[in-house]
């Protein structure tokens, strides 16, 4: 995302950029670019330990990603073990090293102890990272993308364009978002394709409201009015202005989005909806750990522990951000 | 305008989402692929046998004639027959819908219940010991599947320590007869609260925890208010500010949180009434896909739609009655 002046000078015009000077919005935008973000969250612990959390993970989607699309899982059988490999009935349900259960004791190759079918449960957290995380970023960017379209427009036209694409957003907003998904993707198709899809449109509704609250407060500043005056158009007002200037919270919620949006893919895959087996992903290890929490309980465990270990890191991110981009707090 | 004119309005203002959810819950349900008649006779049915199918649940007729009527049965109270089940969706609907309820209830008020004093004390001290445990308690609570806390509270207190029951609910208004082990209405309650322990709290952590982060910044933000200095500089005790001048102020975020958790929450139930297997309606739009029953999907999703524009419309109401500036519309 670029900052509002830090585009190709090419588009600008000059008595947009005149305009813009006179009306004191500059030292407004100074204060909402990347740069600025940055500095306040150096400053900041908790958003610091957030970006830890999600850095980590990130990279760890990164590695299980390429392993997957690349070299098609030749890591993971150099130094663990294949996620997806054919299943091993001897080592069927170990518990974790150094704990005993009815089917054996723990070993050191498999650390976090085997599933219902004798696989690494650790290289399947491992590489259950990359469904959560690619569904988490995709749908929170569909419905950013969405959202913000939807509340720009909304709120800068007004009117009757506002109250049809209002009327559109409560409704899908009314109907319960996991069950929305659901009825979305027995629809469509049941695969992460569609889980992404899904779960990018029951966010529209959030960045839509957060856009155009913004957007209808920013339409009557005196910088807008200087920009319309001057002959600017209004999709250059609503792309290279009113958006720009959205983007301490559009960022803090986004943050938060990506948690959410993990938490409702774990729950449709849990339910059978989103990647589709052998595929690893969390919500999937947890429904399959169901039929085996009496004997084998740590199966339940631990992708749950990935769960809440990954979403914490994006909740602690979106908290930080906003503590440190909220100027009533810095002052 | 007086409180039941402005209910009147509120309800009024809900018929257009209404009506758009009928219809994209009907051409989603539509663009389910696979032929449910097919479902419902085998793979070589007859054609007669096919037809006569068709006819019965209107499957014969074009998408927009299916559509204008489905339209005007809801409206008349009418949401077609299951045509996996063959009986009244409506029915299938009402039998299911209180368990939901219950569930929904009792999770928003255990929530509500917990959350308020959590919120208050973090507040009240603010970055002491019990601020941060309150804070921490919070945060793992908005980032935890609430499927998971189920599955784990079913592993301690089930399995392990046997406590409660892993599975199923009881409704407390059932009849005595109907309920394994129970003799007077009084052990129906019984058996339905234990029954209803942690269903609740796998489906309501959630909520006590974003309840309590508004909760705690509302009462940081209340506390800080004009009046508050005022009643403070008349020498009110603090406990008193804390009850009566803050505290009210402070319950509008958290009304708003909750309306806005709703969407969440019944959503929360479908996963949780999987996990506890509990025969609600979660159970049944995730029954009907399976069966690929599309009048009870349709039904299902348009009642989920209700459930939640009625409890919003609630929250609107429990808003303006609290916050003495609501005009309830007609003023500015």
């Amino acid at each position: 995302m670029s900052t509002p002046h830090g585009g190709d000078p090419d588009t600008e015009t000059t008595q947009e950029s005149t305009a813009t000077e006179e009306s004191g919005a500059g030292d407004v935008q100074s204060r909402v670019g990347m740069r600025y973000t940055l500095s306040q969250v150096k400053r900041d612990t908790t958003a610091l330990i957030g970006i830890y959390i999600v850095g980590f993970i990130t990279l760890v989607a990164l590695f299980a990603a390429i392993d997957y699309y690349i070299f098609d899982y030749a890591i993971a059988e150099a130094i663990m073990y294949n996620p997806e490999r054919d299943p091993d009935e001897v080592n069927r349900l170990l518990p974790p090293v150094g704990m005993e259960n009815q089917f054996g004791s723990g070993v050191l190759e498999h650390p976090l102890g085997t599933d219902h079918r004798g696989r690494d449960i650790f290289s399947r957290l491992v590489y259950g990272t990359r469904v959560a995380m690619t569904v988490g970023f995709m749908a929170t960017a569909i419905g950013l993308v969405g959202g913000t379209l939807v509340g720009a427009v909304s709120g800068f036209y007004g009117g009757w364009i506002d109250d049809v694409l209002q009327r559109f957003t409560e409704t899908i907003y009314a109907i319960p978002f996991l069950v929305l998904v659901i009825a979305f993707m027995t629809a469509f198709g049941r695969d992460l394709t569609f889980a992404m899809i899904g779960v990018g449109i029951t966010a529209i509704p959030v960045f839509n409201r957060l856009i155009r609250s913004r957007v209808v407060s920013i339409r009557e500043e005196d910088y807008i009015e200087a920009a319309r005056a001057a002959g600017v158009k209004d999709r250059h007002i609503i792309f290279r202005h009113i958006i720009p200037n959205s983007f301490a919270p559009v960022l803090v919620q986004a943050t938060l989005q990506v948690g959410v949006s993990i938490l409702i893919v774990a729950g449709l895959s849990f339910l059978g909806f989103g990647a589709q087996p052998p595929t690893p992903s969390w919500g999937q290890m947890l429904s399959q750990s169901r039929g085996y929490m009496l004997p084998a309980p740590t199966f339940s465990i631990w992708p749950g522990l990935a769960i809440l270990f990954t979403v914490i890191g994006f909740n602690i991110l979106g908290d930080g951000l906003q503590d440190a981009l909220d100027p009533r707090i810095n002052n | 305008m007086g409180l039941a004119r402005y209910t009147l309005w509120r309800v009024v203002q809900a018929v257009p989402v209404l009506i758009g959810i009928i219809t994209i819950t009907f051409f989603l349900a539509n663009q389910i692929p696979g032929d449910p008649v097919q479902t419902m006779l085998g793979p070589n049915p007859g054609q007669e046998q096919v037809e006569a199918i068709q006819a019965r649940y209107g499957l014969d007729r074009p998408i927009h004639e299916r559509y204008l009527s489905y339209l005007s049965g809801v409206a008349a109270g009418n949401l077609g027959l299951s045509i996996y089940y063959d009986r009244p969706v409506l029915e299938m609907i009402m039998l299911r819908l209180p368990v939901t309820l219950l569930l929904m209830l009792s999770a928003f008020a255990f929530a509500i219940a917990t959350a308020i004093p959590l919120g208050i004390i973090s507040a009240k001290r603010r970055n002491k010991p019990a601020d941060h445990v309150s804070r921490i308690v919070s945060l793992i609570g908005v980032s935890t599947p609430s499927f998971w806390i189920g599955l784990v509270l079913i592993i301690v207190f089930a399995f392990y320590l046997g406590w409660f029951p892993a599975r199923g609910l009881v409704l407390p208004w059932a009849d005595p007869a109907d309920v394994r082990g129970a003799e007077t209405q009084f052990q129906v309650i019984r058996t339905a609260a234990h029954h209803l322990f942690l269903p609740m709290i796998a489906l309501g952590t959630l909520q006590m925890a974003q309840i309590t982060r508004i909760e705690r910044s509302a009462m940081v933000d209340s506390l800080q208010g004009e009046y508050v200095k005022l009643a403070r500089a008349y020498g009110v005790p603090e406990s008193t500010i804390v009850r009566k001048h803050a505290f009210q102020v402070a319950q509008l975020p958290v009304i708003t949180i909750i309306g806005l958790g709703l969407s969440t929450a019944l959503g929360g139930a479908v996963l949780t009434e999987t996990v506890f297997e509990i025969q609600g309606m979660g159970r049944l739009i995730i029954t009907a896909i399976n069966n690929q029953d599309y009048e009870l999907i349709m039904g299902t999703t348009f009642m989920f739609g209700v459930a939640y524009v009625v409890g919003v419309i609630i929250t609107d109401i429990a808003y303006a009655y609290i916050d003495p500036r609501v005009t309830y519309g007609d003023e500015t």
